[in-house]
């Protein structure tokens, strides 16, 4: 096990830049999980950690070895790519030894790991099967395996989740939270869903445009998103982003249908963030008229339109009592949930 | 001259000009669409445009310009590539050897048989290869332990054409290796004599000349279908 260190990395495809300057530590034992949208540079910086892809610039340091130049055998690092990549015609024993074999272990113990391995994961009656005649849960198992089999210094998931059915992804998740937790190893885990990678992470960094919008923990990067971007990126629903102005501890949206007490907010332009949770529909405050409910069960979310400003709001099930389509209500905020971004360098103020 | 002559001499002329055109109209027009922008591309009759190198660019970065160039050799007719050949094999002494025969198999099946097998590499994904260059492996050796086992069927089909496409090949094999070398489908176009056609001969010739096709057929489709159902993955 070791900690992961990017140093200044730099990935250029011809003349386009896909991941710049990138300082990021990944400490020894942490799950960490790289977060952004499709084209941010999430995967090519797991595939630079791989060593699948050369860096333009900077060095990355698997505990205190320098790997930059290394090829991707000599960095002791396990991958499960999304599909999988399962060796079709290798049976499932034969698949999760292959990192051993590879390595010239012997016969003997490889048996011996496979079956330690796959009795961990459930795996041992299907150990002589082909690849091809397991359900996606099942291949997803095997790929696991066959990372932990070596006891590498980290571990790189490439979205691996992303081909399950949403129970089973569910599951998994939940067991891979296990397995890291009881091996204490260093992953990095790469996904476009949010949800994913706040319930997985020890530490989530949200990239955008090839940089790091963000990094700290999930509940860090959830209280006090640093800018515009992460604040509509992490969290579902998506947050309320106003912009308006805040005048005498009142912020009145610049369309015009929400006004908001604000305390100590600094007076002046703003971009007003409110979390669909801390949109109170209760008595008082803004008039709004209910869209859309859309049950979940436990809570529904709640679109409410305040004159020409439609909001998202979360109600949970026990306050859901008059909550119906065509109703009007009173929109308020929950007291100190406010967020306030710059509306001309979108930051967090 | 006559005037009907000229006529006639002015008829055929302009036939042929005609002609030239019909053939190579269409020609010039992909020639100069290579070249066009995509707004320019829509009007044929446009002759004059700034020419791009766009279109040359995508063919030639996207590898279909290597693809189609492996086939280069297979645009001329055999006879254009026979009398080379030939001329080589005098100048090294190889004339009527199966050497000659063999390496001009060669430039004829190789294309073919690589161009076959384009589609088997490229169904295996990159995946596989990268997973086993992280589980240890350097580069070729990742290349022969997972990916060529994949593309297997690939390779026996392709081997099964190969062997068929040289196997039967009369027309270099006449001209290069007439006699003392001559190979099955040359010795059976020796039963057609100046005598006449010694049929009954000829058709058990071929006979035997069909046999190997059988077999080797036979053992590929065999594994062929066992490769394609046994380890076929979805990715």
């Amino acid at each position: 096990m070791a900690s992961i260190s990017l140093q200044n990395v730099t990935k250029r495809f011809g003349d386009v830049t896909v991941v710049e300057d990138l300082d990021l530590e990944l400490e020894h034992g942490q799950f960490t999980v790289l977060v952004g949208p499709s084209g941010c540079g999430k995967t090519t910086t797991l595939r630079m950690i791989a060593g699948l892809e050369e860096t333009s610039g900077g060095r990355i340091l698997v505990g205190d070895v320098d790997v930059t130049g290394l090829e991707p055998k000599d960095r002791d690092i396990a991958m499960v790519f999304q599909n999988y990549a399962l060796y079709g015609h290798l049976s499932v024993r034969r698949n999760i030894g292959f990192p051993l074999k590879a390595r010239g272990v012997a016969k003997e113990e490889i048996d011996l790991r496979v079956t330690e391995v796959a009795e961990s994961l459930s795996l041992t009656h299907l150990l002589e099967r082909l690849p091809g005649q397991l359900s996606g849960g099942q291949q997803q198992r095997v790929a696991i395996g066959r990372a932990i089999i070596r006891q590498p210094k980290a571990f790189l998931f490439d979205e691996p989740l992303s081909n399950l059915d949403a129970k089973l992804r569910l599951e998994m998740r939940t067991e891979l939270l296990r397995l890291q937790r009881q091996l204490g190893v260093t992953a990095v885990f790469v996904t476009h869903d949010q949800e994913e990678a706040m319930t997985l992470s020890d530490k989530v960094v949200v990239m955008r445009d090839g940089r790091v919008a963000q990094q700290g923990t999930p509940a860090s990067v959830y209280a006090e998103p640093a800018d515009t971007f992460v604040a509509a990126f992490v969290g579902s629903p998506t947050m309320n982003l106003l912009p308006g102005e805040v005048a005498d501890g009142v912020f009145r949206s610049a369309t015009p249908g929400l006004v908001l007490p604000t305390e100590g907010m600094v007076p002046g332009p703003v971009i007003l963030g409110l979390r669909p949770e801390d949109a109170l529909l209760t008595p008082g405050g803004s008039d709004g008229t209910i869209d859309l409910v859309e049950l979940l069960g436990p809570r529904a979310i709640v679109r409410v339109r305040c004159a020409e400003i439609a909001l998202t709001t979360v109600v949970e099930g026990s306050a859901l009592a008059g909550i119906t389509e065509g109703a009007t209500v009173g929109v308020q905020a929950r007291p100190g949930s406010l967020h306030a971004f710059d509306p001309d360098t979108q930051q967090r103020r | 001259m006559t005037g009907s002559r000229k006529i006639s001499q002015w008829l055929t002329n302009a036939l042929l000009i005609f002609a030239v055109f019909m053939v190579g109209g269409p020609f010039l027009w992909v020639l100069l669409g290579s070249f066009k922008t995509e707004q320019a591309i829509n009007n044929p009759l446009q002759l004059l445009f700034v020419p791009t190198l766009e279109n040359w660019s995508i063919v030639i970065e996207g590898g279909s310009f290597t693809r189609f160039g492996i086939l280069s050799a297979q645009v001329l007719p055999p006879a254009v590539l026979v009398f080379p050949f030939l001329a080589m094999a005098y100048a090294l002494r190889l004339n009527d050897t199966l050497v000659a025969v063999t390496v001009a198999h060669i430039s004829l099946v190789l294309p073919v048989v690589t161009w076959f097998l384009i589609g088997f590499f490229e169904a295996v994904p990159k995946e596989i290869e990268e997973q086993a260059q992280v589980d240890g492996l350097g580069r070729f050796a990742a290349f022969r332990a997972v990916v060529l086992p994949q593309v297997a069927p690939g390779l026996g089909a392709a081997a099964v054409f190969g062997f068929v496409l040289s196997w039967n090949d009369l027309f270099y094999a006449l001209i290069l290796a007439p006699g003392n070398a001559k190979t099955l489908p040359v010795a059976i176009a020796g039963f057609n004599t100046f005598r006449g056609v010694q049929l009954g001969a000829m058709c058990a010739a071929i006979l035997v000349s069909v046999v190997p096709v059988l077999i080797a057929s036979f053992f590929v489709q065999r594994r062929l279908v066992r490769g394609i159902s046994g380890g076929s993955l979805k990715y």
